[in-house]
C-alpha cells in the first residue's frame, strides 16, 4: 500500500481517481490545484504524485518543478494524468521531471498497472 | 458588393482557437454566422460569433459559456455502457471506464474554455439530448443524462436550461457568444440514420474505453 497525492481541479476526476486507487488499497490525499498540492507536499510525504496539467493557481508542470526542488520529492515518481497529448507538452513534462505521462480518459486497470510499475 | 460586405463580417478562420483550426464550417446567410457542425465524440470551442450545430439521439451535449467574455462551446458524447457508477452520495466515481470517459468529454470542453480566458465561476451551462431512441439498449439516453447531471453537480456548475429525455432525437444550434439555443424535436423524422451513427460511435467508444488513453513512461 502506498500514499498517493492526487492533484486535479476537477472534483469529479479527483473522485474517480481516488476511488480507483483506494479500491486497490492505496491511501490517497487529494488537492484541487498545484499550489494546494505543494503546500501539502511541504508538510507530508507521498510515495507517488499523480497530477493534472491544466489547473488554476499553479499548473501541473510548475508543480512538478517545485516538487523536484524539495529534497523529499527529488526521486518520488510523478505521473501526469491529463487531456494534453501533444509531443511538446509531454517534452515539457519530461523536462520538468515527470516520470510518466498518462492521457485521459484513463482506463482504471491501466492506471493501476502504471502505478504499480512506477512504485516498483 | 453585398456578398463582399457579408464576407467581411465573417470571422477569419485564422482567428479560430488552435485546437479547432481543423474543423470545417459553412456560412449561414439567415443567421449571418459561420456554422460548425459537430459529430458524436467531438467538441468545439470559440471566442467568435459562430453557431455550433449537432443532432442528438441518445447522446448528450453540454453547452457552456463564460457569460462575461462570451467564449464557449459544445460537446457531443455518450458513455460507453450508458451508465456511470456512483457512490452513496450520488457522486461519480471511477470503477468503470464509463465515468472516466464522460469526465474526459466534459473536461475537454471546460478546459478549452478556461484555457482561453473563461472563468469557472462565470460558466453558464445548458444540457440537451439523452433521448430514448436506440432499441435494445434503451436506457443509454437515461444513463447519459444521469451522468451529466451528476458530473455538473459534483463540479459545482449550475444548469440554467435543459431539454433532455423523451423518445425523439433533437437538432440543435448553440451561439456561445450570446448563449442562445435553437432546438427542434425531431418527432416525425425516421431515426434509422441517427441510430446507425450512434451505434457505430458506441462500438468505437467501447473499444477505446477498454484501451484507455496512452501511457508513456519517460525512463532515464
Amino acid at each position: 500500500m502506498a500514499t498517493i497525492l492526487v492533484v486535479d481541479d476537477s472534483a469529479s476526476m479527483r473522485q474517480m481517481v481516488e476511488f480507483t486507487l483506494k479500491e486497490a488499497g492505496h491511501q490517497v490525499i487529494v488537492a484541487e490545484d498545484g499550489q494546494v498540492a505543494l503546500n501539502i507536499a511541504q508538510g507530508a510525504s507521498a510515495d507517488l504524485v499523480i497530477t493534472d496539467v491544466n489547473m488554476p493557481n499553479m499548473d501541473g508542470i510548475t508543480l512538478i518543478k517545485e516538487l523536484r526542488a524539495l529534497p523529499a520529492y527529488k526521486f518520488t515518481p510523478i505521473l501526469t494524468l491529463t487531456t494534453e497529448s501533444t509531443t511538446e507538452k509531454k517534452m515539457e513534462g519530461k523536462g520538468a521531471g515527470a516520470t510518466g505521462w498518462i492521457v485521459k480518459p484513463f482506463n482504471p486497470e491501466k492506471l493501476l498497472a502504471t502505478v504499480n510499475k512506477v512504485l516498483g | 458588393m453585398a456578398a463582399v460586405l457579408k464576407n467581411l463580417s465573417r470571422p477569419m478562420k485564422h482567428l479560430r482557437l488552435p485546437e479547432f483550426q481543423h474543423m470545417k464550417s459553412y456560412w449561414d446567410p439567415i443567421e449571418n454566422v459561420d456554422v460548425i457542425r459537430i459529430l458524436a465524440g467531438e467538441c468545439y470551442v470559440t471566442h467568435c460569433h459562430e453557431m455550433i450545430t449537432t443532432v442528438l439521439g441518445s447522446c448528450v451535449s453540454a453547452c457552456i459559456r463564460d457569460t462575461v467574455t462570451g467564449i464557449g462551446g459544445m460537446n457531443h458524447f455518450m458513455l460507453p455502457a450508458g451508465k456511470a457508477e456512483r457512490n452513496g452520495n450520488g457522486a461519480v466515481h471511477g470503477l468503470s471506464a464509463d465515468a472516466a470517459y464522460g469526465g474526459y468529454a466534459m473536461e475537454l470542453l471546460i478546459n478549452s474554455i478556461l484555457k482561453y480566458g473563461g472563468r469557472r465561476e462565470r460558466l453558464e451551462v445548458k444540457i440537451f439530448g439523452g433521448g430514448r431512441i436506440i432499441g435494445g439498449i434503451a436506457d443509454i439516453g437515461f444513463g447519459n443524462i444521469n451522468f451529466i447531471r451528476t458530473y455538473l453537480r459534483t463540479e459545482g456548475l449550475k444548469v440554467v436550461a435543459e431539454d433532455v429525455g423523451g423518445d425523439f432525437p433533437r437538432r440543435m444550434a448553440y451561439f456561445p457568444a450570446t448563449g442562445k439555443v435553437l432546438l427542434k424535436k425531431l418527432r416525425n423524422v425516421r431515426n434509422e440514420t441517427i441510430v446507425q451513427q450512434e451505434s457505430a460511435y458506441l462500438t468505437n467508444l467501447r473499444r477505446e474505453a477498454t484501451q484507455g488513453g496512452e501511457v508513456e513512461l519517460f525512463g532515464d
